[in-house]
């Protein structure tokens, strides 16, 4: 078992990484090469998010909400977040995100974030 | 690994921090920022796909808003002639010379904003939002001479009359916004300026309402603050509502959109419920489309995370204001501004269920002048080109990261929503505030008549304090978007 102070430290520093993001959230067209789902799955997950996600998390960049591209939150962690709510973030049940959609959510942030970011030199 | 002790803890702390901390969070909004002029804007700072080209048309103008050209392929813009801050100047309408001089072809006086051109049959219509008397409909001939085709619309509160674009059944379109946010005037409506010129100026229905009832106490500003006031939906400040009471509809009302036949007349409502639906446009296929601006986070009945819309419109319906938005009740809780309860509804019983939007946009992004594209040749046929003007933090609400200060096309069919025209910098935002000096907020997009060449109205530099808006003169921007061949 690790000390208590070495976990503290990691998640600390997790917080941080997590609070802070790490570089531009910027993704996909036209800084970047465009960002076009070629798996079915992800191109679902691009219209839920659109529906759902989008006027809070602008392109996953930050807006009303926080910035979720440059952010390295595990899928169990958005889904978790997305059923329960958090802070100002609202519940999504699954009457309105039923769970295929959340899974294919997902899959699109991950991809979007995978996706290159663009280089800018500010 | 972390201890399992910890885990419920960690959690807690990745989400929390994920989440932003919202309300430790500091407002950052597009306008929270600092200028120092002259603003000089350079075409290689705005990024537009590969393929695409970026030129600078006209600079210095002061609020533009609207553009087209005429049978000639002569470019006309008109300034607005007032902006949020209280700024008032002379609206115009302007020709943009082939060598970039500027013609002026009329003038209004002192009856801004002017929000918006057509150019139909030889002449130029412009809607007029008229602060100070009220909002009309302007024919403009070539020569300058100025005849109002429609007049007495609801446009002395915080939203104008909108417009206009001419349909495919020969009526033209035009749209008129709400006096206030959501319904009630407020402490909010007198810090925008147009309380104190017009206290008993309110909200009209589009048709006849029964309201729940629902009444706002706050301070009156009218009276330096002194004493507290009780304020009805539909009604003017300091009136109470009653359950029951019947408010009857108009066709020029609050949040409305209209048609009139281009030699003027009476105007006919097309749809209404809207709350400010700047934007109006028909898709290649006849469709006819509107941007509605979203609640903001202010006055007597405040509105969290409303998203600013895009509607495709069925003639007749009612779209949700002032008890939805897209689509949704104000009732969810996730309209419910943090540290406060959720609207009510104003209503007592609704017209129809409202429909559902095309897409939703960013949360006060101000998604306003858009037009479709309709050749192959510049690319994305049948998707729609908004221009995003951008928040206008703190005013609307708090927000974590400034938006807008871009164009965005929009797939009508999937409601994916993909930036076009952006400044090249490390985050979203106008130019002002992201350290370039590309887009600053842009207003309006019109293609011109091939559908060759894309036409961004750019407001100017418009920045925001906690005491309100602060536009900056000659700071305005006419841009073309092209495509190489």
């Amino acid at each position: 078992m690790k000390k208590p102070g070495i976990s503290f430290a990691i998640l600390v520093v997790t917080a941080a990484l997590l609070a802070g993001g790490c570089g531009t959230a910027r993704r996909g067209a036209p800084l970047a090469p465009a960002f076009v789902p070629a798996d079915p799955v992800v191109a679902r997950g691009q219209q839920v998010f659109y529906a759902q996600c989008h006027h809070c998390h602008p392109h996953g960049e930050a807006g009303l909400g926080p910035a979720l591209n440059n952010k390295p939150l595990p899928g169990f962690l958005v889904k978790f977040q997305a059923r329960h709510g958090l802070g100002t973030m609202p519940a999504f049940s699954q009457d309105r995100l039923p769970a295929d959609e959340l899974d294919a959510l997902v899959a699109y942030l991950a991809a979007l974030r995978a996706s290159p970011a663009p280089e800018i030199a500010d | 690994m972390l201890d399992r002790s910890l885990l419920p803890a960690t959690l807690a702390t990745l989400l929390a921090t994920a989440a932003g901390c919202y309300s430790l969070r500091p407002s950052a909004g597009a306008g929270q920022a600092d200028f120092s002029p002259p603003r000089q804007p350079r075409a290689e700072a705005v990024a537009v796909p590969p393929g695409y080209r970026v030129e600078l048309v006209a600079t210095g103008l002061t609020f533009p808003t609207g553009v087209d050209l005429d049978d000639a392929g002569r470019i006309h813009v008109v300034e607005s002639g007032y902006s949020y801050g209280e700024d008032f100047t002379t609206p115009r309408l302007l020709r943009i010379e082939p060598d970039g001089r500027i013609t002026p072809i009329a003038t209004g006086g002192r009856s801004g904003p002017w929000t918006g051109v057509t150019h139909h049959r030889g002449n130029f219509l412009v809607a007029d939002g008229n602060v100070l008397e009220g909002g009309r409909l302007l024919r403009i001939s070539p020569a300058g001479r100025i005849d109002v085709l429609v007049s007495g619309m609801p446009s002395l509160g915080d939203h104008h009359t909108n417009g206009p674009v001419a349909g495919p059944d020969g009526w033209i379109y035009f749209s008129q916004g709400t006096a206030t946010n959501a319904g009630v005037v407020g402490r909010d409506n007198f810090d925008f300026g147009w309380l104190a010129r017009h206290r008993q100026f309110h909200d009209v229905p589009g048709a006849d309402i029964t309201l729940s009832g629902e009444s706002f106490t706050g301070e009156n500003p009218l009276a330096g603050g002194e004493g507290r006031v009780t304020t009805g939906a539909f009604s003017p400040f300091a009136t109470p509502g009653r359950p029951g009471q019947v408010i009857r509809g108009t066709v020029k009302c609050s949040g409305g959109l209209l048609r009139v036949r281009p030699e003027g007349g009476e105007p006919e409502l097309v749809a209404w419920g809207f709350r400010n639906p700047f934007g109006i446009a028909f898709a290649p296929d006849g469709a006819l489309y509107v941007t509605d601006n979203g609640y903001d986070d202010r006055g007597s009945r405040p509105v969290w995370g409303a998203p600013d819309v895009l509607w495709r419109i069925e003639p007749g319906l009612w779209y949700g204001w002032p008890d939805f938005a897209g689509g949704l009740p104000l009732t969810d809780s996730r309209f419910r501004p943090p540290g406060k309860r959720s609207p009510g509804f104003l209503l007592a019983r609704h017209p129809n269920p409202p429909p559902q939007p095309i897409a939703r946009m960013a949360v006060h992004s101000s998604a306003n002048g858009f037009d479709f594209s309709r050749n192959a040749r510049f690319g994305h046929e049948g998707e729609a080109f908004v221009a995003i003007f951008g928040d206008q933090a703190p005013t609307v609400g708090k927000i974590l990261g400034p938006v807008g200060g871009k164009v965005v096309r929009v797939n009508v069919r999937t409601g994916v929503i993909t930036d076009f025209a952006v400044n090249r910098a490390s985050e979203s935002g106008p130019a002002s505030r992201v350290g370039v000096a590309g887009l600053e907020r842009p207003i309006a997009a019109r293609f011109n008549r091939d559908g060759t060449a894309l036409y961004v109205v750019d407001f100017g530099v418009l920045l925001m304090s906690p005491g309100g808006a602060e536009p900056k003169r000659e700071t305005g921007v006419l841009w073309r978007i092209t495509r190489n061949q």
